[in-house]
C-alpha cells in the first residue's frame, strides 16, 4: 500500500473537489450551502438527503453532483409500485432437473444500483416500507446479495415534511442512514429576490430550443430548464477515490476533538429545552463516525493538514433532522462562540448553561412563542397562521396547548391506524390473486408458474390498503363575556394550534365561535372546508360578549359533520363556564355525537371548577377532557384531567 | 401573425367559444407545456384537445383516469421476460438451467404519444398519479425520451362531492398553465346562443373528424422561433415585481401556494415567450404579462389570483412612469 502522496499531490486532490463545489455552486442560483454540503457528503463517502418545496432544483442539484464527480451512477425513482427487483435486480429462476424431480431456486443478479458509485434516490419518501427496508439496510451496510458495493454516496431527495402529501414523511430513524442532511428552501418563497432575478436573466438567455424530433428519439431532455447546463466531470474517478482516501486519514487535532465535545454538550443541552423535540434524533452511528468523516472532509477541502475546530462548522449540513429548528438556526452562533471561548472545561460549561436560559426568557415576552414553539417539529410550522393580536398594552404570558394537542394528534392519528383495503393504496402484504388483472401486482415468479400451470394455488398478490386520510375537526370556541380578556387570547392559541394540526392532515375544518347562539363561519357555504389561514384571521379577532350556551353550537358542528362519512372525526369545545342557556346537559347532542362516531373533545379554560356536564359529554363519546392549569407567573398550561 | 391561425380557425369551428382555452391551448402546444382545465363535465375540454391534436396531425393519446387507474393502462404493456442463462449444476447427477426473468414496459398510450389528454385526472389515487405526472415532468421513461409535446389534463371542480380525496397540490405544479372553464349554457354566456343556434340549424354533424391544418414540423418551428423571442430587463423587472407582490402583500408561501422557482423563474419565461410569439411579436412586451394569470388559478390563493390582472396593471403603469 503507498502512503498518502506528499503536498503537491494532496492540494492537487483538495483542489479537484475544490474545483466540484464551484461548478455545483453554479447549477443553482443561491443555494450554496445545499452545493458544499452535498460535496462534502461526497468527499466523506456519506449519504445525504435533500429536502425542499416542489421545483426548488433538489434533483438537478443531485444529478449534478453524480455529473460532476464522474462517478458511476444510478438513479431510481420512488413510486408507490416500487419493488424489490428494481433496488436489487432482476430475477433468476433456476432449475435444477435431479432424478425424477426439480429444484427451483430463486436467486438475485446484481441490478445497476448495486453497481452505482453514486446513487440517485428521488422521491425517496414515496417508497412503500417493504421497499425502504432493505435499501436503508444496503446503504448502511454498502453491502448486498454477498458482495462489497462500490457505493461512495447516495443522495436522497424529498418533499418537506410539512408539505401535505399522501405520504408519510420517513422517521428520524430512517433519515438517519442519510449523514449529511439539507433543507433547500425556494427563492421566491424564501423572499430572496436579489437570486431570484439572476435566476431569471439566465432563463431569458436561453436562447435555442432542446433538440427534437418525431419519434423523439433525438430529443434532449428539457434540463436542466434555465439553469446552466451540467458540465463534465471536473475529475477522474482515481483523483476522486485518492481524495476520499486522503480525507479520511486526516489528521484531527486534540484541540479539535475537545471543542466537538463542548459542541455535542451544548447541543445536547439546547436541544433539551426546547419542549417539542420528541422526534429528534442525535444518535451515535451519525456523531460519532459520520461527524468526524464530515469535519475531516471539512479540512481537506480548506487544503488544511489537519482539522482544526473551525473544521466542525461541517456539522451544520448534519443537523436539519436531528436537531429542533431553533437549535438548527443558531448552530452558527452556538459554535462561533464555542470556539471563542478559552477551552476551559468549567468556563465552557457555564456559558453553555447562560444562552439557553437567556434565550428562554425572551421567547416567553412573545405572546405567539407556546405556539411557535410546539408546532417546531411535528406540527406544521410552515403553515404560518398569525400569531393572536395582543388585546392588551400587556400580552399574557403564553398558553401551553402543547400537551392539548399531543393528546388531539394521538386520537386523530388512532383513527388512521388501520388502513382500509383500497386498489389504489400501498402495497401492505400479500393474498391470493383474485382476477387476472391482478397479474401485474402477482409476484413475479409466482405468477410465471402460474401461467404455465405448474403452481398448484394461486399466485401471491400485493394487498393494496390506505389510510383513511382526511377526517374533520369542528372547533367550537365559547366567546361569552366571561372569556374577555387573556382567557380570549389563550383561546386564540389553543384554536390556531388545532387549525395547525388540521392543516398538517388536510382535515378539513369548521369554526364555530358560540356565546348565547352559535356563530359558525362558513367558507364557500360549507361549515367544514380546508381555509385554515382564513380561519387563524377569524380567530384572532374574536371578541367576548353574551352568555354561554352548549347546545346550540354542539347542535350546529354535528348537523356539519353528519353529511361526512368516515371515523376521523372531532369537536373540539373549548369554554370557560357552565352552560346557562339552552338543554345545560346536552343530552341530544352527546346521543347524537355518539350514533356519528364524532368524539367530543372539552376543554375547560376557566377559573373555577369544571363543569362536570364536560366530563360527560367527554366521557361518552371517546373524547379528550382537558382543562388550563394556571402557572405561576401567569402563563397557562392545558392538562388532561 | 403567427403560423397557427389555421389552428385557432380550425379549433373555432369545432368549438364554439371558449377563447381563453383555445388560446391556452395552442400556447402549450408552442411552448411544449402542460395544460390542467378545470370544469363541469360537458364543457368541450376533451373535444378541444382532440381538434387540436388531430388538426396538427399529432398522435394523440386518450386516457380516462378512475380510481383504480395502474400504470400499464397509461405507459403500455408490462412484460415478464425471460432469457435463458447457463448455470453449473449443483452436482453432476443433476442437469441445471435457469431464466432470468426482467419486467419491462411496452411502450405504448403515454409513451408514443405527442399530445395526451388525460380525463378526470383528480379521480386517480394522489399516489397512483406520482409515475404519470414524473413522466410527463421529465418527457422521459427511464432513460428513454419520449416525443410527448403538451399533456392536457381535466378535472371537476375542487369540490368535496366530486372526490374523496383531494389533488397533491405539488402534481399540479406539474401543469404549468392552469384554467377554469364553465359551460357556456350554465355561465349564460353569449356564446350560448350561437352554440344553440348551430345545432338547430342543422349545420353541425356531432363531432365531425376535423382536418389537418398544420403539422409536427410547424409546431417544431415554432417552438424554435419562441426561444428567440427577446426578454428584455423591462418585463424581467416587471415578472419580478409581480411575484415580489404575490409573496410580500399577498402572503403566497410554501403553505398556502405553490410559487415554485420552477414554474415561475423558469417556465414564466417560456410562456411569456409564447405569448409573446402567439400575438407576433419578437419580444415579450408588458401585455403579454397577462398570461401570467394562466399559472396562478390553483396555485395561490383565490384572492391572489383574482387580484392579479390588478397586479399587473399596476406595476405595468410603474415600469412605464420610470
Amino acid at each position: 500500500m503507498t502512503l498518502p502522496a506528499p503536498d503537491r499531490h494532496t492540494a492537487e486532490l483538495s483542489a479537484a473537489f475544490v474545483e466540484l463545489r464551484t461548478a455545483l455552486g453554479r447549477v443553482l442560483v443561491g443555494q450554496d450551502d445545499a452545493a458544499t454540503g452535498l460535496t462534502l457528503a461526497l468527499l466523506a463517502e456519506q449519504h445525504a438527503y435533500l429536502e425542499g418545496p416542489p421545483g426548488c432544483g433538489k434533483s438537478e442539484l443531485a444529478a449534478a453532483l453524480a455529473a460532476l464527480s464522474g462517478a458511476r451512477t444510478h438513479t431510481l425513482v420512488f413510486h408507490r409500485d416500487i419493488r424489490e427487483t428494481d433496488l436489487l435486480g432482476d430475477v433468476l429462476l433456476s432449475r435444477h432437473r435431479h432424478r425424477g424431480f426439480e429444484r427451483l431456486r430463486r436467486e438475485l443478479i446484481p441490478g445497476p444500483l448495486l453497481h452505482a458509485e453514486v446513487a440517485l434516490l428521488e422521491d425517496l419518501p414515496r417508497s412503500p416500507g417493504e421497499a425502504l427496508g432493505p435499501l436503508l439496510r444496503i446503504l448502511a451496510e454498502r453491502h448486498a446479495l454477498g458482495q462489497a458495493l462500490p457505493l461512495e454516496s447516495a443522495v436522497a431527495t424529498g418533499p418537506l415534511e410539512q408539505v401535505e402529501a399522501p405520504i408519510d414523511p420517513l422517521e428520524p430513524g430512517q433519515l438517519d442512514r442519510f449523514a449529511v442532511q439539507l433543507r433547500l428552501t425556494g427563492l421566491l418563497t424564501g423572499e430572496l429576490f436579489d437570486e431570484a432575478a439572476v435566476l431569471l436573466a439566465r432563463t431569458s438567455a436561453r436562447r435555442a430550443a432542446p433538440a427534437t424530433d418525431r419519434s423523439g428519439k433525438g430529443a434532449t431532455r428539457e434540463f436542466p430548464e434555465g439553469h446552466t447546463a451540467l458540465t463534465a466531470p471536473v475529475m477522474s474517478t482515481a483523483i476522486r477515490k485518492a481524495a476520499q482516501r486522503t480525507a479520511a486519514a486526516l489528521r484531527i487535532e486534540p484541540r479539535t476533538l475537545d471543542a466537538y465535545h463542548r459542541l455535542l454538550d451544548r447541543l445536547r443541552q439546547r436541544s433539551a429545552d426546547q419542549s417539542a423535540s420528541g422526534d429528534r434524533l442525535m444518535s451515535d452511528r451519525s456523531f460519532s463516525s459520520a461527524a468526524l468523516r464530515l469535519v475531516r472532509a471539512h479540512a481537506f477541502l480548506r487544503g488544511a493538514p489537519a482539522a482544526a475546530p473551525r473544521d466542525l462548522g461541517a456539522i451544520r449540513y448534519m443537523v436539519a433532522h436531528r436537531l429542533p429548528d431553533e437549535v438548527q438556526e443558531d448552530f452558527d452562533h452556538i459554535l462561533e462562540e464555542l470556539l471563542g471561548d478559552p477551552p476551559n472545561v468549567t468556563m465552557a460549561e457555564a456559558g453553555a448553561q447562560m444562552p439557553g436560559a437567556q434565550n428562554q426568557g425572551d421567547d416567553d415576552s412573545d405572546p405567539g412563542a407556546a405556539v411557535s414553539q410546539a408546532s417546531d417539529s411535528w406540527i406544521d410550522d410552515q403553515a404560518d397562521l398569525p400569531a393572536p393580536p395582543a388585546l392588551f398594552g400587556q400580552p399574557p404570558p403564553p398558553a401551553q396547548v402543547d400537551p392539548l394537542l399531543r393528546a388531539l394528534v394521538g386520537r386523530i392519528e388512532r383513527g388512521r391506524i388501520d388502513p382500509d383495503t383500497d386498489p389504489g393504496g400501498q402495497p401492505r402484504g400479500y393474498r391470493p390473486l383474485r382476477d387476472l388483472d391482478e397479474l401485474i401486482d402477482a409476484d413475479v415468479i409466482e405468477a410465471l408458474l402460474f401461467t404455465e400451470g405448474r403452481l398448484p394455488g394461486a399466485p401471491r398478490t400485493f394487498e393494496r390498503k390506505r389510510r383513511s386520510a382526511g377526517g374533520a375537526v369542528a372547533v367550537l370556541r365559547d366567546i361569552s363575556a366571561s372569556m374577555a380578556g387573556r382567557l380570549t387570547v389563550w383561546s386564540s392559541q389553543v384554536v390556531l394550534g388545532i387549525l395547525r394540526v388540521a392543516a398538517r392532515r388536510r382535515m378539513r375544518v369548521g369554526y364555530v365561535e358560540f356565546h348565547h347562539r352559535a356563530l359558525p363561519h362558513h367558507v364557500g357555504g360549507r361549515l367544514l372546508h380546508r381555509s385554515y389561514s382564513r380561519l387563524a384571521e377569524q380567530a384572532g379577532q374574536a371578541k367576548a360578549v353574551g352568555q354561554t350556551n352548549y347546545e346550540a353550537p354542539l347542535r350546529t358542528a354535528l348537523e356539519g359533520l353528519r353529511g361526512g362519512s368516515g371515523r376521523n372525526r372531532h369537536v373540539v369545545l373549548l369554554t370557560d363556564g357552565l352552560p346557562i342557556i339552552g338543554d345545560t346537559s346536552v343530552r341530544r347532542e352527546r346521543q347524537l355525537a355518539r350514533r356519528l362516531g364524532v368524539a367530543l373533545h372539552t376543554v375547560f379554560l376557566g377559573n373555577g371548577d369544571c363543569p362536570p356536564v364536560l366530563d360527560d359529554i367527554s366521557a361518552e363519546t371517546g373524547g379528550l377532557r382537558f382543562c388550563g392549569r394556571p402557572l405561576t407567573g401567569g402563563g397557562l398550561r392545558l392538562e388532561e384531567r | 401573425m403567427s403560423d397557427l391561425t389555421p389552428l385557432r380557425d380550425l379549433l373555432d369551428h369545432h368549438v364554439v367559444g371558449h377563447d381563453e382555452v383555445k388560446t391556452a391551448l395552442l400556447l402549450a402546444l408552442v411552448t411544449r407545456e402542460h395544460i390542467y382545465v378545470e370544469g363541469p363535465p360537458g364543457t368541450a375540454k376533451t373535444r378541444l384537445a382532440e381538434v387540436a391534436a388531430k388538426g396538427s396531425e399529432l398522435d394523440f393519446f386518450f386516457y380516462q383516469l378512475h380510481r383504480d387507474t395502474r400504470l400499464a393502462e397509461l405507459v403500455g404493456d408490462i412484460v415478464l421476460e425471460r432469457r435463458k442463462v447457463k448455470t453449473e449444476a449443483a452436482d453432476s447427477a443433476s442437469s441445471g438451467e435457469a431464466e432470468r426473468i426482467h419486467q419491462r414496459i411496452e411502450p405504448g398510450g403515454l409513451l408514443t404519444a405527442e399530445i395526451a389528454v388525460l380525463d378526470d385526472i383528480s379521480r386517480a389515487p394522489g399516489e397512483a398519479l406520482n409515475v404519470l405526472l414524473r413522466i410527463l415532468n421529465e418527457r422521459r421513461f427511464g432513460a428513454e425520451p419520449i416525443p410527448l409535446m403538451a399533456a392536457i389534463a381535466t378535472g371537476n371542480p375542487m369540490d368535496d362531492e366530486y372526490y374523496n380525496e383531494p389533488l397533491d397540490p405539488a402534481n399540479l405544479d406539474r401543469f404549468a398553465l392552469q384554467l377554469r372553464v364553465s359551460g357556456l349554457i350554465q355561465s349564460g354566456a353569449e356564446d350560448a346562443r350561437t352554440l344553440i343556434d348551430r345545432f338547430a340549424a342543422g349545420s353541425v354533424v356531432e363531432q365531425p373528424d376535423p382536418e389537418a391544418v398544420t403539422d409536427r414540423a410547424t409546431l417544431d418551428a415554432l417552438n424554435q422561433r419562441m426561444y428567440k423571442v427577446e426578454v428584455g430587463p423591462v418585463v424581467r423587472a416587471a415578472l419580478l415585481d409581480i411575484l415580489r407582490t404575490l409573496v410580500l402583500e399577498f402572503e403566497c408561501n410554501e403553505t398556502n401556494s405553490l410559487l415554485t422557482d420552477r414554474t415561475f423563474l423558469v417556465k414564466a419565461i417560456k410562456i411569456l415567450r409564447g405569448a409573446a410569439l402567439l400575438a407576433g411579436r419578437t419580444a415579450v412586451d408588458l401585455p403579454d404579462l397577462a398570461a401570467l394569470s394562466w399559472m396562478t388559478t390553483f396555485r395561490v390563493p383565490p384572492e391572489a389570483h383574482e387580484a392579479l390582472p390588478r397586479i399587473i396593471g399596476r406595476v405595468n403603469r410603474q415600469v412605464r412612469a420610470v
